[in-house]
Order: structure tokens, then sequence, then C-alpha cells
């Protein structure tokens, strides 16, 4: 009950405060575009993810489809070499960065602090500036399409020298580096939030072992992030340096060394890709004992597992320059830690099958993704290991071998995963649910056309073809490969066409789901209303064991008792608190995003008025308080007024 | 709120009234260990030994910040796990960064080789 | 589920409304400052690395530095440490006079440390002539103490706004001119007698000791040093006793967050001392 109530440690009481200055006005608006900029609820910035997410998806799967009609054929000539070194630099980057990092964000947010048993993250306002910097270096990275300059084409991984003034002297380069460091800067500040969140905000009874898996992930992925993106942070400092000012970080006439790039990139680069892969094994720990009827198996071992994966995630990363001469010792030591870690990878998929091992099995959509999920994840898995013999990588590095491994992983981990969560978490979010038969369908569309592209890049692979090359000779036995991959796009294209006109459809039409739709297990689904209402929990529960709401459903009269004080002793406190919604972490967004025009284009003046509104922004955020106002629902959740107080 | 007139402490943290003089004392400790460390560089003894010397007593001067001035003696264990996660990953990542940029293989090369025959002329 | 004991007087090191005790605010400044341990380490691995193979050219650190001035700015940035701890501690006991004097005796060494930066870039770029572009060790040594630099910068700034800030009226509120006045004046005077020192300090090694070179800066410099008086009189004109002020123990936690990031930028210069100064002159 103590952490209901307002916390007096900060000393924000409400003593008779000042008449506010129009630049304290606390924005109420609960509608319209104005309640959207200044939300701080993290269901509605989770909302607003996922939206961004699933934009970009688009996006980036656009640019996938023009790379696949350029290599439909030998020698074709859709696109030119520099528009195609284009579409796979934006591929990858919006992929990675701009769809896959977001859609996870939308979960951690939405579905994050549900699950504790919170009202909301530890620092709303906070949540709310990394969404808005978030959109800023979205903006930044894709801006290049519409000037001169063009968008980003020096690959996802930005490799020196190549992405010197010297060899890309347009702002392309520059959109890039910025654009990635805004993204960076958002999400360390998110990946903060939720770290103090999951750590302090624990509804009473939640230990860290009650914790949904999918809360786990979170946790460690958020570790994760905040300790792999300042290695690239500096890296993009040090490339913004010699391009700006003429330094010698990457200038090999002048002492510098391009490999360092390769490095310091991949120490941040290695951990994203868990970074991706490890909410994705969240939410199918959560699908897949809602749809087994059976807790999930040997769950503190996947817990462990979680966090082992992410720890050694920082041991590898050299694994990606096998073939850059680093000597025999540094190769082999990466070869072995990097074999090291598909043992606690393997370990949770053996739980997985453990969970589905002799349970009552409901073939819902969302478990059709989770299936998926293992058995794509497997593939990509064992093409991994291939790649983590050193000698074997000789060969593989740069072919499409590569390629089909990492969109086993991706796509078939992953996106799936994400896919699925999207149908599981329908139903608490809108309050509907998708149609079981378009939904499978959409999956199965999916499978096949995803399976179709990629399997045949695993010979491609083997046979020699190498990757970032716009086209491919007639005569080098790779047409028929191609041919299938690109039709297999195609297939795949229009699964996501299908899979999106079912959730737009579903969204705004679909059948409405009742409360707890799917007899879940774990505390999201025990709120009174799909969506919940805006503060979550009428009363903050108290949990007993794992699987929270399962326990509270099989313990009715018990919880029934509890909740009754429990909601007595948070109305004497004086009801639930909630925080004021502000246009601040906006303000500051904004800030940021004209900084980085500056910077991109070297204007110093720009620069200092993007800085100067960025500190406003934030010194105006610090100075407004974090006082909220207070509700008073009843025990099933009906509210009285809110009352604002200024 | 202008004098000293403190708030009455409750038990167990009597230990606030003098921590005054504990921080004045261990600033004074830093300022001479930085003392010994600018002295010790002139001292006609082997590399390996000075350096050890010198790393040892700049963990010592760390250390006492971190625990005392950041407060982490008397926090919470977690706000030191924490921290510690953070600095042993960097200090690990340094090490094998150092270890692998000074390998035999990653010696810069002494000559340009842009050529065959530039190859030859690499010792 | 308040903090307070059973006297009133607030604990400081448990919070009862979060699930460990520690406070939200000291838990996500540690994990920040997790974070900037990879931010700096990775700074720190490119200078040293780059320290393995010096390409032939590249100016000798032994013969650039200048140790005694950096112990100097190293001991004083530890004497900001011991002076932000005691802000702390003032604060947590109420002593707002205290906190406010410990507030801009941190202040003050930090500027210190800042303008030996200043003159030690001043001295390599133009009288040693390492740059930031003309080699590689330029390029590492002026990236990485100037980051650092920017650190210290950010946390003066923080220092000063979070002093201005204890001067916030109880009740009435405060004209935002008045708030932004107090700042600018803190601001001028800690640029202006910076510039004001640097001044002499440059004249006194161009033309030696002397009245004539003190008289001669004072010439130069006459309107900053006028300057520098307005501001420091106009600060302390802010900064009179007038009423009971919105600050008091349960702020103690904003300036103890403040305090981690501070003794952080301590530790870290800790480190670059003996990794990029000390370890040259082995």
């Amino acid at each position: 009950m103590e952490a209901t109530a307002k916390s007096h440690f900060t000393g924000k009481e409400e003593h008779a405060p000042a008449k506010p200055s129009f630049a304290f006005w606390r924005p109420t608006a609960k509608t319209g575009l104005m309640s959207w900029l200044t939300t701080v609820d993290h269901k509605k910035i989770g909302f607003l993810y996922g939206s961004f997410a699933l934009f970009f998806f688009l996006v980036g799967g656009c640019e996938a489809l023009l790379i696949r009609l350029q290599l439909i054929v030998p020698n074709n000539t859709l696109l030119t070499a520099p528009q195609y070194n284009t579409m796979f630099t934006m591929h990858g980057t919006t992929m990675i960065f701009l769809a896959v990092m977001p859609l996870g964000a939308a979960f951690f947010n939405f579905i994050m602090p549900l699950q504790i048993g919170a009202r909301d993250v530890a620092f709303p306002r906070l949540n709310a500036f990394s969404l808005w910097t978030f959109v800023a270096g979205a903006i930044i990275l894709n801006v290049g399409w519409f000037l001169p300059d063009g968008a980003p084409d020096a690959g996802w991984f930005g490799y020196a020298p190549l992405t010197s003034k010297l060899y890309n002297p347009t702002h392309a380069t520059d959109f890039w580096i910025l654009g990635l460091q805004l993204l960076g800067v958002a999400s360390i500040a998110a990946a903060l939030n939720f770290i103090v969140t999951i750590i302090n905000l624990r509804a009473p009874g939640m230990t860290m072992m009650r914790l949904p898996v999918f809360t786990w992930m979170t946790l460690i992925t958020s570790f994760l992030i905040i300790l792999s993106f300042p290695a690239i942070t500096i890296a993009l400092v040090e490339v913004m340096f010699d391009r700006q000012f003429g330094t010698n970080f990457f200038e090999v006439s002048n002492g510098g060394m391009p490999i360092l790039w390769q490095h310091l990139f991949w120490i941040f680069g290695h951990p994203e890709v868990y970074i991706l892969i490890l909410p994705a094994m969240g939410i199918v720990s959560e699908i897949l004992p809602t749809f087994a009827r059976k807790p999930l198996f040997g769950y503190p071992i996947v817990v462990f597992s979680g966090a082992s994966i992410g720890f050694l995630g920082f041991t590898v990363w050299s694994h990606h320059m096998f073939t850059t001469g680093m000597g025999t010792v540094a190769t082999a030591a990466f070869s072995l830690a990097t074999m090291t870690i598909a043992v606690p990878t393997g370990v949770k998929i053996f739980n997985w099958i453990g969970t589905l091992w002799g349970g009552h099995l409901k073939m819902r959509t969302p478990m059709m993704f989770a299936l998926g999920f293992i058995w794509m994840f497997m593939i990509g898995g064992f093409s991994g290991v291939m790649h983590s013999a050193a000698p074997a990588d000789a060969q593989q590095q740069d072919s499409y071998f590569v390629v089909a491994h990492f969109h086993y992983v991706l796509i078939g981990g992953s996106i799936f995963a994400l896919l699925g969560g999207i149908h599981y978490w329908f139903p608490l979010m809108f309050g509907r649910r998708v149609s079981e038969f378009w939904g499978k369908l959409s999956f199965w569309v999916i499978f096949i056309g995803f399976n179709v592209t990629f399997f045949p890049m695993h010979f491609l692979g083997l046979n020699g073809m190498p990757r970032r090359t716009f086209t491919y000779d007639g005569n080098m036995g790779w047409n028929v490969g191609n041919m299938i991959a690109t039709i297999g796009a195609l297939i795949l294209g229009t699964g996501i066409a299908i899979y999106f006109a079912v959730i737009i459809y579903t969204y705004l039409k679909g059948e409405k789901a009742g409360r707890d739709t799917w007899d879940a297990r774990t505390l999201e689904w025990s709120v009174p209303t799909n969506p919940p209402p805006e503060y979550n929990f009428a009363v903050i529960p108290t949990v007993h064991a794992r699987d929270a709401f399962w326990y509270e459903k099989h313990h009715q009269s018990e919880i029934e008792q509890e909740k009754a004080a429990q909601h007595q002793a948070e109305a004497a406190h004086g009801g639930i608190h909630m925080p004021f919604q502000s246009i601040y972490p906006l303000v500051a967004s904004i800030g940021a995003l004209i900084g980085a025009f500056g910077a991109i284009y070297h204007n110093l003046i720009v620069a200092l008025i993007g800085g100067s509104l960025l500190f406003i922004g934030i010194y105006l955020w610090s100075l407004e308080g974090a006082e909220g106002y207070h509700l008073h629902p009843d025990e099933d959740g009906h509210d009285d007024a809110p009352a604002p107080k200024h | 709120m202008s004098d000293s007139a403190h708030s009455p402490a409750t038990a167990g943290y009597v230990a606030e009234e003098s921590k005054f003089a504990a921080y004045v004392q261990i600033a004074m400790l830093l300022a001479v260990i930085t003392g010994v460390e600018i002295a010790v560089i002139g001292l006609p003894f082997a590399t390996w030994l000075l350096v050890t010397v010198l790393v040892v007593l700049s963990v010592v001067k760390f250390m006492f910040v971190i625990f005392y001035f950041m407060h982490l003696r008397w926090d919470k264990l977690f706000c030191t796990i924490l921290f510690f996660i953070g600095l042993i990953l960097a200090g690990g990542t340094m090490w094998a960064l150092l270890k692998l940029f000074g390998a035999e293989a990653s010696v810069p090369l002494s000559v340009a080789v842009n050529t065959v025959a530039d190859l030859s002329r690499l010792v | 589920m308040t903090s307070h004991a059973a006297n009133g007087a607030i604990d400081h090191h448990h919070d009862h409304t979060t699930s460990t005790g520690i406070p939200n605010k000291k838990l996500l400044m540690w994990a920040f400052l997790a974070s900037d341990c990879m931010f700096f380490g990775t700074l720190i691995s490119t200078h040293l690395i780059y320290r393995l193979h010096p390409p032939p050219g590249n100016p000798v650190p032994r013969q650039i530095f200048d140790i005694p001035l950096t112990s100097f700015s190293t001991f004083i940035l530890l004497m900001s440490s011991l002076m932000m701890a005691l802000a702390v501690n003032a604060i947590q006991k109420g002593n707002l006079k205290s906190m406010r004097f410990s507030l801009l005796a941190t202040i003050v060494c930090g500027a210190i440390f800042l303008g030996c930066q200043v003159f030690e870039f001043n001295n390599f770029v133009f009288e040693k002539h390492m740059t930031i572009t003309n080699s590689i060790l330029g390029t590492t040594f002026f990236t990485l103490t100037g980051t650092h630099g920017t650190h210290v910068a950010i946390g003066v700034l923080w220092l000063g706004l979070m002093y201005v800030r204890s001067f916030k009226p109880a009740t009435g509120g405060q004209p935002w001119t008045t708030t932004l006045l107090h700042v600018v004046a803190l601001v001028a005077a800690v640029l202006l007698s910076m510039k004001v020192v640097l001044s002499v300090i440059w004249a006194l090694e161009a033309h030696g000791l002397s009245g004539a070179t003190l008289g001669g800066v004072v010439g130069a410099q006459w309107l900053a040093i006028v300057g520098t008086v307005i501001a420091i009189g106009a600060e302390r004109w802010f900064a009179r006793p007038a009423g009971p002020v919105q600050f008091d123990q349960s702020n103690a936690i904003d300036v103890e967050s403040m305090g981690l990031y501070w003794h952080f930028v301590d530790i870290v210069w800790i480190v670059i001392f003996t990794a990029v100064y000390l370890l040259e002159y082995l």
C-alpha cells in the first residue's frame, strides 16, 4: 500500500502553490492532438511507438522489395549501383532501428508496467522524451530521401573509411550519423527508465523471481542498451569529428586505423542483435504457457539463460571480423566465445519445448507465430553456429549465407514473435480480437513467403554469391536461387499486406473482446476493462506467486478481501496519484532535432538554437515539478470525475 | 534554516554527524596519494613496478570516492552492483581491445602496401 | 508510507515507496553512471590503442605535457569533490547556508579546473603546435580531455542552476526574470573572472612578473574586470537573505543525484590523469 501513495520522499508536497506562470500551465486535454503530444501515459506512448514502428516496417519492406526486384534476374537495371547501396543501407537501418527496436519498445511500454502491477513507469516525462527523440531520429535518417544529398548509403554498419568525407562527401552519411545519435539518446533514456521501473515499482509481493519472463527480458534488454550504446555513440562522434573537423581517428595518412571503427561498431553491434531478439524470446515465453495451458517450464533457467545471453553477448563482437586478420589467438578466442552463446540459447529452446510437452495446446494465431518462432529461430541458430567456426566463416563472410542467417533469426525470430505479440495483446490494447481465419491465413502466407525467400540464400551464399552487390552475371549459377528468392519476397510482401489489412480492419471494426480473452496467467490481463483504464489498476494488486493473475483467478475470495482492504487504504491515502501531462519532453526533443540539423550542416547558429531549446525544455521540465492529480475510482474501476489540481 | 541546527537524528544516523570530518580527512588522503603518484613517476624502478604502483594508487582513490563521497558504503548493495556491472564491463572491453591491438597481427605496417611488389619490401 | 522517521526527520537513504528502498532518482543516476563507464571506457580505449604503436612524426607526450599544471588541476578537482560531498551533507541536515557555500565552492573549483584546461589547450596548440587535426595524439588527447571537460562544464552549469533554485521563495513565487538574471549574474561572474585570471597568467608567462605587466593586463582587460565586479555584486544581491525559501531537506535527493554525477566526473579524471598523463613518463 505504500507504493500507491505519492512519494513524499521528494518532498513535493501539495503546499499552496504560487500562481503558475505561463510556463507551468498543465496540459489537460484528454483527446485530440494535444493529448497525444503531451501524453505521459505509458500505454499511449507504447501505442505511438508501435504505430511509428509499423509504418517504418512497411517502408523497410518496400526497400527490401526493391532490392529483390533488382536481383530477380542477372544484370538487371531497375536500380543503379548507388541506388542499390542506398536501398540496402536504409533497409537494414530502418528495419533494425525504426521497426524492430521501437516495436519492442512499444511492448515494453504498454505491457511491462501492467505486468509488474504498476501504474506507469518511474519517469513518465522521460518516457515521452524518449518517444519524441526517437521520432526526431527517424526524421533525420529519412530526410535524405527528400534532399539532393540522398539517403544514407554506406551500409547500416557504416565502415570507415567509406564514411570519410573523401569517399562520401554529401550529407547522406551525416544524416546517418546524427540520426543514429538521436536514436541512441532515445534508447538509453528509455532503458534507464525501464530499469528503474522494474527494480523499484513492483507491486507488493512481486519478487524478482515472480516477474513474468517478458518483464525479465525487458530488464536484460535495457541493461544491454545502456551498456552497448555508449560504444556506438563514441564511434559516431569519432567519425563525425573526422568528417567535420578533420581529426584522424580513421585517417590512415595521419596514423588512424579504420579497423578501430569496426571494433567499436561491433562492440555495440553484437549486443544490439541480442537487444533485437531477447524481447521476442520474452513474448514467446508469455504466449506458449497461455496456449499450452501450462506454466513455463523451468522458469529460473529461462531467466538465467536470458541473463547469460545478455552478458556473453558482450564477449563475441569480433566474430563479425574473422576475416580482418586479427591473429590466431584473437580469432580463436572469439570463435570459442561465440560457440558458448549457443548453449543458453539452446537451453531456452528446450524449456519452450518442455512447456509445450503434455500441454493442452490451443492453436490460436499467436500460438502459430510462437511455434513458428521456435522452429525458424532454431534454423537461424544453426547457421549462426556454422559461422562461429572461423575457418568456415572465411568462406561465408560477406556472402548470402550471412543474409540467410540473420533473416532467419530476425524475421523468423524477432518479427514472428512481435507479430504474434500484436495478435496476443490486441484484445488487451484495443478491446477487439482478430479473426482466427484471417490471422492464421496471414501467418501461413508470411511463413511460406519468408522461407521461400531466405532458404535458397543459404545455397546462394555457399555457392559464392556476395552481399551488397547490385547485380550479378548470368553464368554464376545464381539465377534460379535469386528468382525463387524474389518470388518468395513477393509472397512475403503479400502476407504482410494481409496481416496489416487484418489488423487495421480489426482495430476499426473487429469483434469485441471481453476481459481476459485468452484465460491468461499474468497481471496485464487482470485490468477491469480492455483497453485498461488510464490508471491501470483500480487497486494495486498484491502478488502471491509467479503467474500472479492465475493465482488470483484460483483464489478469488482471498483476493477479493485483499482488494477491499487495499482499496480502503489507498482511498485513505488520497486516492490514485496520476502524473500531469507535459509539453516539455516534446520541446526538448524538437531542440535535439534542430541541434542535429545544425551539426549535420556544420552550422553553429542552428546548432546553438537547437541546443538552447533542448536546454530550455529540460530546465522548465525540471522546474515544473512532478506533482500530479488524484483520482478516486471505486473498487470496480468506476471513476468519479478527476479533479486536476494546479 | 540558516544555522547549523540539524534535525534530530534517528538511531543509526548518528554517523551523519561526523561525516563532515570524515569527508575532509578522505580529501586530504586523496591529495596525498596524488602527490605520491606524481613523485613515483620519477623513481628509478622497473616500469612494470611503477605502472602497478600507479594503477593501485589510482584504484585506491577511485574506491574512496565511490564508497565514501558517493555514499555506496552506506547505500543498498544493489547500487554498488549496478555500478560495478558497468565498470567491470568497461574495464574488460578496454583490456580486450588493448590485447587485440597489441597483438602481432595488428601492428601497423611499416610501409604502404599497394602492390604485390610492395609485399616483398615488408620486413 | 512516508519516508519520514518517527520524529519527522526525512530518511535520506530509504524511500518506502519503492520496492528496494532506493530512491528512484538515485537508482536512475547510478544506472546512468554505469552507462557512462562504457562511454568513457570506449574513449579512453581509443586513446590508449593509439598509444600502442605511435606513427613516426607523432608528438611525444613527455615533451608536450605540463605535469605541474595538470597536477594542480587534478588537486582542484579532488577538492571540488570534497565540497560537493559537503554540500549534500549540509542539505541533508537542512543547513541551507552551508549547502549554498559548498555549492559555490564546488562551482569555483570546477571553474578553476576548466580554466586550467583552457590554459593547457592553448599552450599545446599555440606553443607546442599540437592540434586536434595535425596528429593522432592531438586527435585522441583533445577529444578525450575535451569530452571530459564538457562533462565538467555541464556539471558546473547544473550546479549553478541548483544553487539559484535554492533561492526560490516559499510563497508568492518569483518572476522568471529574477531567476534568469540571477543565473546570468552567476555565469557571468564565473566566465569573466576566468577570463581575467587567464589573461593575468598569460601576461605573466609572456612578460614575467612585474608591475608593468600587471598594469598592462588591467588596462587590456578593464572591461572584463569591471564586468566581473558587477556580476559578483549582482549575484550577491540576488543571494541576499529574503525570507523562507522552497528548498529544504526534501530537495536533498536532487542535490545528491547531482553530486553523484559530479563525483563520477572526478573519478573519470582520476583514470585519465593516470592513464593519459602519468603513464607516459615511465
